[in-house]
């Protein structure tokens, strides 16, 4: 199972899918980082709704691609973590220190418009 | 699936650890957990399932319903003849909020389960049993 | 071939063995008993008789025993237990039905003692007759009294236990009743929830309200939490890591936790317990911890009247 990358203006939007396997997660911070810069995005937000699980490795993960994404130059936000994921998380220790989060793909998208940086564009 | 209701999942790459996680959720439908407590026993196995795949190479993963009483509960074998933990001690250091320890998740995956065991044995391999009761 | 257990009852065979194992109920026994059954089924009516006569005799047990249908019914059900204990095939459906039988008796709120009470007239008065009629074999009176008493005592067991399941199934139901009282999670303003904690906090305690926490986060797609303590006189450190935990947690989808009426004195414990206080916002009393919640959220607070011009 992949994620799909969908383009809203300047920003991505990354669904993360329950059953991705390594190589697909290698996929997509591959595929985000080609698209923030073929688009020129400011923002990309990572939609993990579907996860059923959040463990160290998907934290580890997720925060690759933040780093990525930060690096070229665009903000990222985590949204969807579910109730039971967040309980989790917390009991593992896992806080996703220094990442932005929010509740959902409308949060996020607010979030990025506050955050992003401004652009200038071509006509 | 051997006779005794216990659940055996192979565990060789990451696309196992997943199937690890459904097959728990399946096993445990009849019991009493709240979908908080079924992400919790998930994530565990999600963990430790993670650690055989990345130190281990292989192993397997083996999930039975358990009785103590009228309470019923799950337990979880992971067991594999990898390298073994040298510092078992310091592999479960607890730090709440950050991730001290080895990283092998271990110390929260004992957090997230009643009942947690390790043995290991460097050049022999290790077993983790954990075991989460119906409340 | 296995029958369903009965509700709340349920034995498996591997039990029933470990049982018959531990009382040294054997084949011999289950001789024993079935030759007495003849003998057993002389007296029958007549240690029922004097059986209720006892039972009646004393307050305590009598007030089971008013509806004269009621104890008509139980006479003849307990004279089918009688005979049934010397027919043999003391099989995992015997063993059910004693467990039922157990829980009818639970159910109708009979005392263990009066239980137990039972079971010793019944074997004294069959000591007594079985003496009598065997009189030419006392050996056989003497073998066939300890087959009885196993097996009277393998059945003692399965009541108590069924008792036992009983009262802890009550007690479960009111545990997780009390649990229910809610600590209600109020949706205050549009983004915002009110949790009013009253009372001690346990570990327990603190999970739930954690898991509902969340629940109403995503329920009410709140952004502000304002868990308000001031009704929680102490804090240890295991429920001062549990708040931590729920401010982290309602981070991760995104909502802002601020723990109002942080007493002296808890706030004290938390600093004594080390508790992270960097990644929360703790205000004194809930008024502030409102406002606060408001400032985040944009909303202003105008007075348009004054207090005398209010009705």
């Amino acid at each position: 199972m992949r994620a799909s990358i969908l383009k809203q203006n300047r920003f991505l939007i990354a669904s993360v899918q329950g059953s991705m396997s390594d190589a697909d997660l290698v996929q997509l911070r591959d595929e985000l980082g080609s698209g923030v810069r073929r688009h020129r995005s400011t923002g990309v937000i990572i939609d993990v709704t579907m996860l059923d699980v959040m463990d160290s490795f998907a934290v580890r993960t997720l925060r690759g691609i933040a780093q990525m994404v930060k690096l070229l130059g665009a903000e990222c936000v985590v949204v969807g973590i579910q109730p039971e994921v967040a309980f989790s998380m917390v009991q593992l220790g896992l806080t996703l220190e220094g990442m932005t989060t929010a509740l959902d793909l409308e949060d996020g998208l607010d979030a990025l418009q506050a955050r992003a940086p401004v652009r200038s564009s071509l006509l | 699936m051997s006779g005794s209701g216990e659940v055996v999942v192979p565990i060789r790459a990451d696309v196992d650890v997943v199937i690890a996680r459904q097959k728990i959720r399946a096993l445990v439908l009849d019991l009493r957990f709240s979908g908080s407590e079924l992400t919790l026993i998930a994530t565990a196995i999600s963990e430790v399932a993670r650690n055989i795949v990345s130190y281990a190479g292989s192993g397997e993963i083996v999930m039975r319903v358990v009785r103590q009483g009228q309470r019923r509960g799950i337990t979880v074998v992971a067991r594999d003849q990898g390298p073994g933990i040298a510092d078992i001690e310091r592999a479960m250091e607890d730090g709440f909020s950050t991730s001290r320890g080895l990283g092998l998740g271990l110390p929260g995956s004992k957090r997230l389960m009643d009942e947690f065991e390790l043995v290991s044995e460097v050049g022999k391999g290790t077993e983790i049993t954990m075991t989460k009761w119906e409340r | 071939m296995a029958k369903q257990p009965s509700v709340g009852a349920g034995i498996s065979e591997q039990e029933l063995v470990q049982r018959k194992a531990f009382l040294e109920f054997r084949d011999d026994d289950l001789a024993n008993l079935m030759s007495i059954n003849d003998v057993a089924r002389q007296y029958a009516d007549s240690m029922i008789e004097d059986f209720y006569k006892h039972l009646l005799s004393f307050e305590e047990t009598s007030a089971f025993f008013h509806d004269p249908q009621v104890l008509e019914r139980v006479k003849r059900a307990q004279q089918q237990y009688f005979l049934r204990l010397t027919q043999g095939n003391y099989d995992l459906a015997y063993a059910e039905n004693r467990l039922n039988i157990g829980a009818i008796h639970e159910r109708i709120g009979l005392p263990v003692k009066a239980y137990l009470g039972m079971y010793n007239y019944y074997l004294r008065a069959v000591a007594t007759r079985l003496v009598e009629a065997y009189r030419d074999a006392p050996k056989q009176a003497w073998t066939g009294f300890l087959s009885l008493m196993k097996l009277t005592f393998l059945d003692i067991g399965l009541a108590i236990d069924t008792y036992i399941n009983s009262r802890e199934r009550t007690i479960r139901e009111q545990q997780e009743a009390i649990q229910e009282l809610p600590t209600p999670v109020l949706p205050f303003r549009e983004g915002m929830l009110l949790v009013p904690i009253i009372g001690l906090i346990d570990s327990q305690r603190a999970r739930l309200l954690t898991e509902q926490l969340l629940s109403a986060v995503r329920a009410n797609r709140a952004k502000v939490v304002v868990m308000d303590i001031t009704g929680v006189q102490a804090v240890d450190s295991k429920v001062g890591n549990h708040l931590v935990q729920t401010v982290e947690a309602a981070r991760l989808m995104g909502a802002t936790v601020i723990l109002a009426g942080v007493s002296p004195e808890i706030a004290q414990t938390m600093v004594t317990v080390g508790i992270e206080l960097g990644r929360m916002t703790t205000v004194g009393d809930l008024q502030s911890g409102i406002e606060r919640a408001e400032e985040l959220l944009g909303y202003t607070v105008t007075r348009t009247r004054t207090r005398s011009q209010a009705t």
